[in-house]
């Protein structure tokens, strides 16, 4: 059990960062071993490239529009231009940053808060988890898109504000996760053990049980930052994200109107969407793989 | 069952409370000029304010504006859009029927295509068809809902010309009866496609993810062992077993259907709830965004109720526990 | 119920049989070259300590392994002539629906599907017609397992049923092919020292009014002696030593036996006696 770990002296000595760190890099290792977890660390890492080198890789500034207005894909302009003659290939290359940008900071947003709650509610229980339970519900009743919609129609849609948005929508199904883990592990032996040692409650709560609650917990954070590519996306593709901002939703809002005649505006941030978000299941694909040891050595199959 | 479903409806309206009074607070927190803030970008004049004042309570302080918002809606006035000059209410009821109507027909075509992926490929001792049917769920589940619409329309409408590319039905309908239905399907065949598509490859995810969690159970060994044939384990155990979880992801499906619509909707310029949305917000007419929000609202939490109820009455343990 | 004839070959051999599970990175040899067989109408025990193998020899037998990933499953077992190794599906399906062989599994709540009427899951393995015309045979089976007031029981789910009578209708369910073979995979553990009884009892009038084999894995010797003429002891997948359960119980050839024996017999009598030792 991963939880004898936490009683063992050796291992009460590391600080918890750095038990949290060691309990990431391994964890990776793994992932990479795994088929689907393999193809999603190439991914993420290509984009983490492009997205780093940006402005080496796009031969245009982003708002650049000096070319044939909708020149379809050459050795020029890889992936053709707008209606307005901007370079598709440059503005995929730079909306990259803004996707990673939204995805990881709304995935760290919904684990702080998410986690928090998650936490307070799953190790208290009682009054505090059914307040707290009772707010993550009152989240979950609107949808999604909805709820970030309704954020934008009434503060306006600055990238920070959508980030926030998009994190309120979010994190409750974080919390749940949290949550349950905590349930699960509370009535654990090495909490006992913990309790009767006398150690502080913020120190079980983070010392004893996070290390055990990790891993599902990043499986979600990787699933949260591709819904939250897809809702930003989804509001750019609308007009509604930031206008100041390039991103792959906002090309194919400005390509709408001219799909029918240059499928290239459309199709490149289309499928741009489309890799970062296959990238991040299939990297929470192999987390689970390596998380879920149930799964491990099981043949698919109903055998007679 | 009748205690069930009380205790559930007495956890339900006090959330529905909730979220009205968040949504209302939400309201309060925008800078600027309520009455600006009502209206939207909207010139208005000096009797038009006071009346607009008089009437929603504007200078009263909070609690009781939130307290007369409340007596409205019970009364049905969800308030009035001065972009649209009608009442909000009257605006959700004539176009949340077309949206009901677009992820319906999605969703009664991606519950059981789903589905039978999911158990096709979780039942299947044939690896390549489990990785075929997963990839294609996989990458069918990254493509965003309007760029999938976009392709449908590209391929289906534009280049093969077998569907209108967007739209209700024509400006001037003189089809009747079944040529009326027809007709009708015409138009919505692309779009709930592209819902179908989309959910159905959520559903076939899970379905296997539940199927393969299932036929690691003791009782398909019990089965095996009892002489059943592959095809009676299947329909008599695993299919019923693993709808549980299907059920509650269905249940979210639907109750975020809106969030799908918004974004299917605008591109296909049906004209259901989701497009009135995105025009209220384009337009920043926050009485009908308030308006959709609540319906919203609402709508989940009455799918999260029947959820609960098709829980119940599938799974036995639950029923007795309540 | 004496020594078989020689001519006549057993209801069921199995020669080196081996199961070699993959586990991650390991592989666990939980069967590592048993042989075995089992006569017409006879009754053998299969002793080990937890994890020797028990439960995985018996599943291998009769083809029920769970969904793991196996590194070598290999042997010949062959039961009536027929050699299930090369069997097809529905000829395996005849055996397990008519007169072959059927087995009760070690935790029985696990083993009942949860959303389904007790009722309908024996109902399932009698097949055939539809639930109606098969209700009295399924009331009859419940009777026949020990169970009262079967018409009652039909009606309830598992989880509102107790350990010995979910134990019971695992029973029923084994009986509804009236197989000629049965196993049961520590049949009492799970219950209480009157239930366990009750139990035997039931197993042991079924043994003798249908002639039907018994395989009984259990850790208790107890059960063993009582109810069983041969017994294999096991430990790490392997046969330690076979034989008639007297001889074996009483002049322990192998050490580790003697230590299974020895240990099973002290606990035996600080613990309420479940029943004499003598054998039937
Ligand atoms: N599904 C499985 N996955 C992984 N290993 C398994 C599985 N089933 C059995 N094993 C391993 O095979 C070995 C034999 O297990 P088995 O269940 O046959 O023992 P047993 O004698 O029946 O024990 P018990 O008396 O506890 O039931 C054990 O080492 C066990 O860890
Ligand atoms: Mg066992």
């Amino acid at each position: 059990m991963s939880g004898a770990a936490a009683i063992e002296p050796a291992a009460a000595e590391e600080r918890p960062l750095a038990r949290a760190w060691r309990s990431v890099r391994t964890t990776a290792a793994k992932i990479a071993r795994t088929r689907h977890g393999a193809a999603g660390c190439v991914i993420l890492l290509t984009l983490a490239l492009v997205a780093a080198f940006a402005p080496l890789i796009a031969p245009y500034a982003p708002l650049q529009a000096a070319q044939a207005s909708l020149a379809p894909p050459s050795l020029g302009n890889l992936f053709g231009t707008d209606s307005t003659g901007r370079d598709i290939f440059s503005l995929v290359v730079y909306g990259t940053r803004t996707s990673l940008a939204i995805g990881l900071g709304a995935a760290v947003g919904a684990l702080v808060l998410g986690g928090a709650v998650g936490m307070l509610a799953g190790y208290f229980r009682g009054a505090v988890e059914s307040v707290l339970m009772r707010v993550v519900e009152l989240f979950q009743t609107l949808p999604v898109i909805v709820l970030v919609l309704f954020t934008v129609a009434l503060f306006g849609s600055s990238f920070w504000l959508l980030l926030v948005a998009v994190i309120l929508a979010i994190w409750p199904a974080e919390a749940r996760l949290v949550y349950g883990q905590y349930i699960r592990l509370r009535g654990m032996a090495f909490v006992a053990a913990a309790k009767v040692a006398d150690l502080s409650t913020v120190h079980i709560m983070l010392r004893e049980i996070l290390p055990s609650a990790i891993q599902p917990v990043i499986v979600q954070v990787a699933l949260d930052a591709s819904v939250a590519i897809l809702i930003e996306a989804g509001l750019g593709f609308l007009g509604l994200s930031d206008p100041n901002m390039v991103s792959w939703g906002q090309i194919l809002h400005v390509a709408q109107d001219y799909m029918t005649v240059a499928w290239w505006t459309s199709l490149f941030p289309g499928a741009a969407i489309c890799i970062a978000v296959v990238g991040l299941n299939l990297f929470a694909d192999g987390l689970n793989e390596v998380v879920d040891p149930r799964m491990r050595g099981r043949l698919a199959g109903l055998q007679p | 069952m009748l205690r069930f479903i009380l205790f559930r409806l007495l956890h339900a309206i006090p959330l529905l409370i909730a979220v009205i009074f968040v949504v209302l607070l939400m309201l309060q927190l925008i800078p600027g000029d309520p009455v600006q803030a009502m209206v939207g970008d909207f010139p208005v004049s000096p009797e038009f304010r006071a009346a607009i004042t008089k009437q929603y309570h504007l200078d009263a302080s909070f609690p009781v504006r939130v307290y007369s918002y409340f007596v409205n809606l019970l009364h049905g006035d969800f308030g009035y859009s001065y972009q649209f000059q009608r009442p909000v209410l009257d605006l959700i009821v004539e176009t949340a029927p077309r949206t009901i109507l677009l992820t319906s027909v999605g969703f009664l075509i991606a519950i059981p295509v789903g589905v039978l992926i999911g158990i096709i490929s979780g039942t299947t001792r044939n690896k390549r068809v489990d990785h075929f049917w997963t990839s294609l769920a996989l990458v069918a589940y990254g493509i965003p809902i309007f760029w999938l619409g976009q392709l449908l329309v590209l391929v289906l409408a534009v280049h093969l010309g077998w569907f209108p590319t967007q739209g209700m039905g024509p400006l001037v309908s003189h089809a009747h009866g079944f040529a009326w239905l027809r007709e009708r399907a015409h138009y919505l065949a692309l779009p709930a496609l592209a819902f179908a598509v989309h959910e159905g490859t959520r559903f076939a995810r899970i379905m296997r993810a539940s199927v393969a969690d299932t036929l690691g159970q003791g009782y398909i060994i019990t089965a095996r062992a009892k002489g059943l044939t592959r095809w009676a384990i299947i329909r008599k155990h695993v299919l019923r077993n693993s709808c549980l979880p299907l059920i509650s992801v269905a249940g979210y499906v639907l109750g975020s259907a809106l969030g799908g619509a918004v974004l299917l909707e605008t591109v296909f310029t049906w004209p259901g709830l989701g497009l009135l949305l995105v025009q209220a917000v384009r337009m920043r007419d926050n009485m009908t965004v308030v308006g959709i929000a609540i319906f919203a609202a609402l709508a989940v939490i009455v799918i999260n109720l029947v959820v609960d109820l098709l829980y119940a009455a599938i799974d036995p343990r639950i029923r007795g526990s309540s | 119920m004496s020594a078989a004839s020689v001519e006549s070959a057993p209801l069921l051999s199995v020669r080196n049989l081996k199961v070699h599970l993959r586990v991650g990175e390991a592989i666990v040899r939980a069967v590592d070259g048993i042989d075995l067989s089992i006569e017409q109408g006879e009754s053998i025990g299969i002793v080990g300590e937890s994890g020797s193998g028990k439960s995985t020899l018996a599943r291998a037998i009769l083809k029920l392994l769970p969904n793991v990933e196996l590194a070598a499953c290999e042997g010949e077992v062959n039961f009536r002539g027929l050699d299930l190794a090369g069997i097809s599906d529905p000829a395996l399906r005849d055996l397990r629906r008519h007169h072959g062989f059927a087995m009760i599994f070690q935790d029985p709540l696990g083993y009942l599907n949860p959303t389904k009427r007790v009722g309908a899951q024996v109902a399932e393995a009698i097949g055939g017609k539809s639930f109606g015309s098969i209700g009295d045979r399924v009331q009859q089976l419940l009777a026949e397992a020990g169970l009262p007031s079967p018409a009652q029981i039909a009606r309830r789910f598992p989880h509102e049923l107790s350990g010995g009578m979910r134990q019971r209708v695992m029973i029923s369910i084994a009986l509804a092919s009236e197989p000629a073979l049965l196993f049961a995979d520590e049949p009492t553990t799970a219950l209480d020292a009157t239930l366990q009884l009750q139990v035997l009892e039931t197993l042991r009038r079924l043994h003798r009014d249908r002639q039907m084999a018994m395989a009984i894995i259990s850790h208790d010797l107890g059960v063993v002696a009582e109810l069983c003429n041969r017994v294999y002891v096991m430990r790490d997948g392997k046969v330690l030593e076979s034989g008639d359960t007297v001889e074996v119980f009483e002049s322990p050839k192998h050490p580790y036996a003697a230590q299974l024996i020895e240990l099973s017999t002290r606990h035996r009598r600080h613990a309420a006696p479940v029943g004499s030792k003598a054998v039937p």
